[in-house]
């Protein structure tokens, strides 16, 4: 789902406060201090990632809690709080060494219990996402404050890369062990043991982080503050960054007609990388339980019937890529050399004919209804722009609308024909990418599960094979050979990796730095 | 013929019915005009007016707006009659019902009405669409839903003021039941001012479908007026023929609309021609 | 209307005392009805409102569902959560949004004044310039500013609002860039007190125009035809036959007899006037009630909904009640009446 959409139309209006907060944005030259001023939209309701896992939330609280690792554009793990890590020969031993000198943001001393904690009792409770990954782990240990060792059941590959601070936020034991996590009153005070801690909250206008002082990192944060702005209307959010009133912009906050002439400000530069993790990809999903999307033909027929250039250009203006698999060109394990679907109307033809689809008098082959998500106008755009395209070719696309809940419940109730996505990859294919294809996650009433109800014992075996296997070629070859199977059998019509721009203040430094971007910790951000 | 006679003589119900006849012979001709679907992406994106082929420019998707306007008049003056038809249904009933009855019915029945005069009609309008989904039959209902009250009133005054008529008491006096005193006796003699409040009905009808489409509640399937202006909204200073034309559309339809609709009114009957403009 | 056949048939000493006896009744009476009448309507829709706020997290499973359905409530049948709900109302509580995790009504009570400054500006505007320009035109009744006035008139009633909002948009921000397009406030600008407050004047001045440019139309042309009615009436050539001057006579006579039907009207279209409120605050990004009922249906956001749709026509209702005072307070008869 694309959150940051979703969050614009759904929350749109967010709540301008009619309290303006005096602005200084203290420019300061130099290595330490100065406030940096952004956006945040819509306003999360919470700041505990642990218990929250929207987009606003991921992106504030991102300064707030810390995980044990980070990761580099590639995916590959850097030091976060564990300043070292080690994997045993069976992959099933995990063992992470924290920095000396962590804190929250209350004082306390930061523990390896707080990790086992939070990654063993709390997060499989709250966050949904972790709960697939730290159910595996069998028992956690710490043999030393600065000690924490994971022993898996099964050896799992992409546990290491499961701590990000969006994937496992370490929050404190003392305050959480034995209360009701999510009525917690601590939640408003969000303690982590990030760089920056709330200082206040002005719902509807703004949230106000400042410095932690008992950061761990020597030197950091270099900022004194940060200050979270809820812009509720676009064209104000594309305002306030030309005036330079704030100094970075993340995901949808620019909308995509505006990148162009955005990116040309002397002052600003524009980067889409940071969004590795995520890794968003645009879909055309189609239910492969009902005639005619279960014949193969017809779902590669629509592959070549739409110019995915073109959707590309004219709706999303040229942020992304065409799509070539179910896995991104952005994430690990991509396979490049699978088959291609050229845009060719006659291909498209020639499959639907070979099906016996033929075209009535009235030029259609068949109807099919198509259920628009209301995620704001380019999901709107698109939708007509793939009506037009198969309407070329005979297939007589109907566009329902509906609100967000009703989509979401026809979506993960299977009660759809067409109906368009965006699913996150997250780091790796056994955690955001098979999910949307193994016959064992077809689970009614769930969204992101495989609702498209695709199902090939040959694809469950080999993602259930690279999911445990140890070692990367292994799990490449089989990614390859999984990607290949999909690719030709095309249960779901790819089309875009979609980009996310974000503009910085041509001062800022260190801002982009990994594969999560703008939800980073921020510590090394500084002005000159 | 006296009546459209001096329709004929009324300048301004004149303009009007030009402007209309116009505004109907575009949605008649649109698949002749326009070929292609209004849909169909047939140029570059964002082309001004006056260029190659593109009368009116084209949209963010390259889409004729020439077309969509001709579409869109099809769309409009459809949804404008069936709504109206709609709310003069229940409007008449519901009037009828009252004013026939009086008494303890009168009072319920307005106070309904009474109470669908204060909702905000266009947030009730908005609640059902969304509620319902948007599609045509919903679109249309929901506009129906909230324009009747005035014929109601409208109605029910006039069954009040014929009730007391000799021939109809004469009617009941004879035993005839009261469907059909109703209609073979009251509603004839009242349908005149039903049918100017109906003309004017369909202005207000076209209004509400263009706010409603201009917000995203319209049928997705349907080229409307109002979803383009919509849709030109966040690229207004990229394009601005995007949203101006199909504006005038709009404009230049509920104006033919009303201006025929007060020369009905005037023609037709001038006793109640203050009471209906105040509705 | 309905306040005006009321002020006409109240009695003597109770002209104001059972008038108000009978809005407190109607008051509690619309206010219920309307909510279950929301109730039942936004509960008829399908949607899961749990499904909203999982699709939000990324990932979803049943667990999690049952968790957010046990945590609002909603796993219990709809009559317990209508009579919850109506009980709430009562006591002006109007519930908790799933969405935003806050109190409806704390989100309503900050929407609110946005609004309630978007309506009345607009409702002053289109009240004062519609009668002036309406008496204006009634008094030169025939000349070429009174068919301007005429024409003028009948294009803004059959302009959609939203479209004349987008084209003042078009016309001073964009092309004169003379005044600020969209929102409430600039944001992130220092200013002291006054400059905030010229400030949020500037940004009032499209989406208020555009709100009242119809109502304005159509009290102008409301005043104009009792201008030209009344100023045919025998009283008024008594008063020129006794020296009263052009000016004098408009004051005390016309304007008086003249604005009646404005004010019965303006009650009557106050749902309207709320109603083209939500557009205009979408065509604005104006940070009122209108924009937030429409995220809130978008999300099935209930309690936000059926909130706002209460609070509405409450403000509705009010709206009645000033203008039917208003009526009281001008029109003679009434006045007279009350107090023989």
């Amino acid at each position: 789902m694309n959150r940051r959409e979703f969050a614009k139309l759904s929350l749109a209006a967010g709540a301008m406060g009619i309290t303006g907060f005096p602005l200084g944005i203290t420019r300061s030259a130099g290595q330490a201090g100065g406030t940096l001023n952004t956006i945040i939209q819509p306003e999360p309701p919470i700041l505990v990632t642990a218990l929250n896992q929207q987009q606003p939330t991921l992106t504030l609280g991102g300064k707030i809690y810390e995980s044990l690792l980070r990761y580099d554009f590639d995916l590959k793990p850097l030091p976060g709080l564990a300043q070292s890590w080690e994997v045993s020969e069976d992959r099933k031993t995990y063992t992470f060494k924290l920095y000396p000198n962590i804190t929250f943001h209350d004082g306390t001393p930061l523990t390896a219990d707080d990790v086992i904690f939070s990654v063993t009792k709390l997060l499989p409770e709250t966050h949904a996402r972790a709960r697939g990954i730290f159910v595996r782990v069998e028992s956690a240990e710490a043999p030393d404050p600065l000690t924490v060792v994971f022993k898996l059941k099964t050896p799992f590959a992409p546990f290491l890369g499961a701590f990000d601070c969006t994937t496992a936020p370490i929050v404190p034991k003392h305050i959480y062990e034995g209360t009701d996590y999510r009525k917690n009153p601590a939640n408003q005070k969000a303690i982590g043991c990030g760089p920056f801690k709330l200082k206040e909250w002005v719902r509807g206008s703004h949230v106000h982080l400042v410095k932690h002082e008992g950061y761990y990192r020597p030197g950091e944060p270099h900022l004194d503050e940060i200050i979270y702005r809820v812009i509720p209307d676009a064209a104000s959010r594309s305002v306030a960054l030309e005036q330079g009133t704030v100094q970075l912009t993340q995901w949808s906050d620019v909308e995509a007609f505006d990148v162009q002439r955005l990116a040309q400000l002397p002052n600003v530069s524009m980067t889409t990388k940071g969004y590795e993790l995520f890794a968003p990809h645009q879909w055309l999903e189609l239910n492969n339980r009902i005639a005619p999307m279960n014949d193969k033909r017809f779902r590669q027929a629509v592959m070549s019937a739409i110019d995915r250039k073109a959707l590309l250009q004219r709706v999303y203006f040229g942020l992304g890529k065409v799509a070539t698999g179910p896995v991104s060109s952005k994430t690990r394990f991509y396979e490049k050399d699978v088959k291609q679907y050229e845009y060719s109307l006659d291909k498209a033809k020639a499959l639907l004919d070979d099906m016996g689809l033929k075209p009535g008098p009235d030029g259609k082959r068949v109807s099919i209804p198509y259920l628009v998500p209301p995620y704001g106008e380019i999901y709107q755009r698109a939708a007509e722009f793939i009506r037009q395209s198969l309407g070329r070719v005979g297939i007589d696309v109907q566009l329902q609308g509906t609100d967000i809940a009703g989509w979401a419940e026809k979506c993960g109730n299977w009660d759809f024909s067409m109906t368009m996505n965006l699913v996150y990859q997250l780091g790796d294919p056994a955690i955001g990418v098979s999910r949307t294809y193994i016959s064992s996650n077809i689970r009614k009433g769930v969204l992101f599960s495989n609702t498209a109800g695709y199902s090939n014992p040959e694809v469950d075996r080999l993602f259930e094979e690279a999911a445990v296997a140890t070692s990367d070629d292994k799990r490449q070859e089989l990614y390859s050979a999984v990607q290949k199977i999909l690719v030709e059998d095309v249960p779901i019509v790819w089309l875009i990796e979609q980009d996310y721009p974000n503009f910085t203040d041509k001062r800022l430094k260190n801002v982009i730095t990994t594969a999560i971007g703008v939800h980073e910790t921020f510590g090394a951000v500084s002005f000159g | 013929m006296d009546t459209l006679k001096a329709f004929l003589r009324h300048p301004t119900g004149m303009i009007g019915l030009v402007i209309l006849v116009a505004v109907l012979a575009l949605a008649a001709a649109a698949p002749v005009l326009f070929p292609d679907s209004p849909w169909d992406m047939v140029g570059a994106p964002f082309q001004p007016p006056l260029s190659e082929g593109l009368l009116l420019g084209s949209d963010m998707l390259g889409r004729d707006v020439a077309a969509g306007i001709a579409y869109g008049a099809r769309v409009s003056l459809m949804i404008g009659i069936a709504a109206t038809l709609a709310a003069v249904l229940i409007g008449v009933v519901i009037g009828a019902v009252a004013g026939y009855f009086g008494d303890k019915v009168d009072d319920a029945m307005m106070r309904l009405t009474e109470l669908f005069q204060t909702i905000p009609g266009f947030i009730l309008a908005i609640l059902l669409v969304a509620t319902l989904g948007p599609t045509l039959t919903h679109v249309v209902v929901a506009i129906g839903a909230v324009s009747w009250p005035p014929v109601a009133r409208l109605t029910r005054a006039e069954f009040l003021r014929l009730r007391g008529r000799e021939f109809v008491q004469a009617a009941v006096c004879q035993g005839q039941p009261p469907l059909v005193v109703v209609l073979r006796h009251i509603l004839p003699n009242a349908l005149s001012p039903i049918i100017v409040t109906g003309s004017l009905t369909i202005a207000t009808s076209i209004l509400i479908e263009s706010a409603l489409s201009f917000m995203g509640l319209g049928d997705p399937n349907l080229m409307s007026w109002g979803f383009m202006i919509g849709a030109s909204r966040t690229v207004i200073r990229q394009a601005w023929w995007m949203s101006v034309f199909p504006g005038i559309a709009i404009l230049l339809t509920v104006l033919a609309i009303n201006l025929v609709g007060e020369g009905l009114n005037d023609t037709l009957n001038p006793r109640v021609a203050r009471k209906v403009r105040a509705a | 209307m309905s306040m005006s056949a009321s002020a006409v048939s109240g009695g003597r000493g109770a002209a104001i005392v059972l008038p108000i006896v009978g809005w407190v009744a109607k008051f509690v009476g619309v206010v219920l009805v309307i909510a279950t009448f929301n109730f039942i309507l936004v509960h008829a829709a399908p949607g899961d409102p749990v499904q909203v706020i999982a699709s939000q997290s990324g990932a979803a499973d049943a667990k999690l569902l049952a968790q957010l359905r046990a945590e609002y409530g909603l796993d219990k049948p709809y009559p317990v959560q209508l009579a919850i709900y109506l009980k709430r109302v009562v006591t002006l509580d109007l519930g908790y949004s799933y969405r935003q995790q806050r109190p409806v009504r704390a989100l309503i009570a900050e929407r609110l004044p946005a609004t309630l400054l978007l309506t009345a500006t607009a409702f002053l505007i289109a009240l004062t310039a519609g009668v002036v320009l309406g008496v204006l035109a009634g008094v030169r009744a025939g000349r070429w500013s009174d068919t301007l006035l005429t024409i003028v008139s009948l294009l803004l009633y059959a302009m959609p609002v939203f479209w004349l909002g987008l084209m003042l948009v078009l016309l001073f921000s964009v092309k004169l860039d003379w005044l600020p397009a969209f929102g409430y406030v600039t944001i992130g600008v220092e200013m002291s007190p006054l400059q905030r407050l010229g400030d949020i004047a500037a940004h009032l001045v499209l989406p208020a125009t555009s709100l009242a440019a119809v109502y304005l139309a159509i009290y102008a042309r409301l005043t104009r035809s009792s201008v030209i009615e009344v100023m045919h009436q025998d009283f008024i050539k008594t008063a020129r036959s006794k020296g009263l001057t052009q000016g004098n006579i408009i004051a005390r006579h016309i304007l008086r007899n003249a604005i009646l039907p404005v004010v019965t009207v303006a009650g009557m279209q106050a749902g309207a006037l709320v109603g083209g409120a939500v557009v205009i605050e979408t065509v604005f990004a104006w940070p009122g009630l209108g924009r937030l009922i429409y995220d809130a249906v978008l999300q099935r956001d209930y309690p936000v909904m059926l909130g706002i749709f209460l609070v509405m026509s409450v403000i509705v209702i009010v709206l009645n009640l000033i203008t039917d005072a208003i009526y009281r307070l001008i029109d003679p008869r009434v006045a007279l009446r009350a107090a023989s």
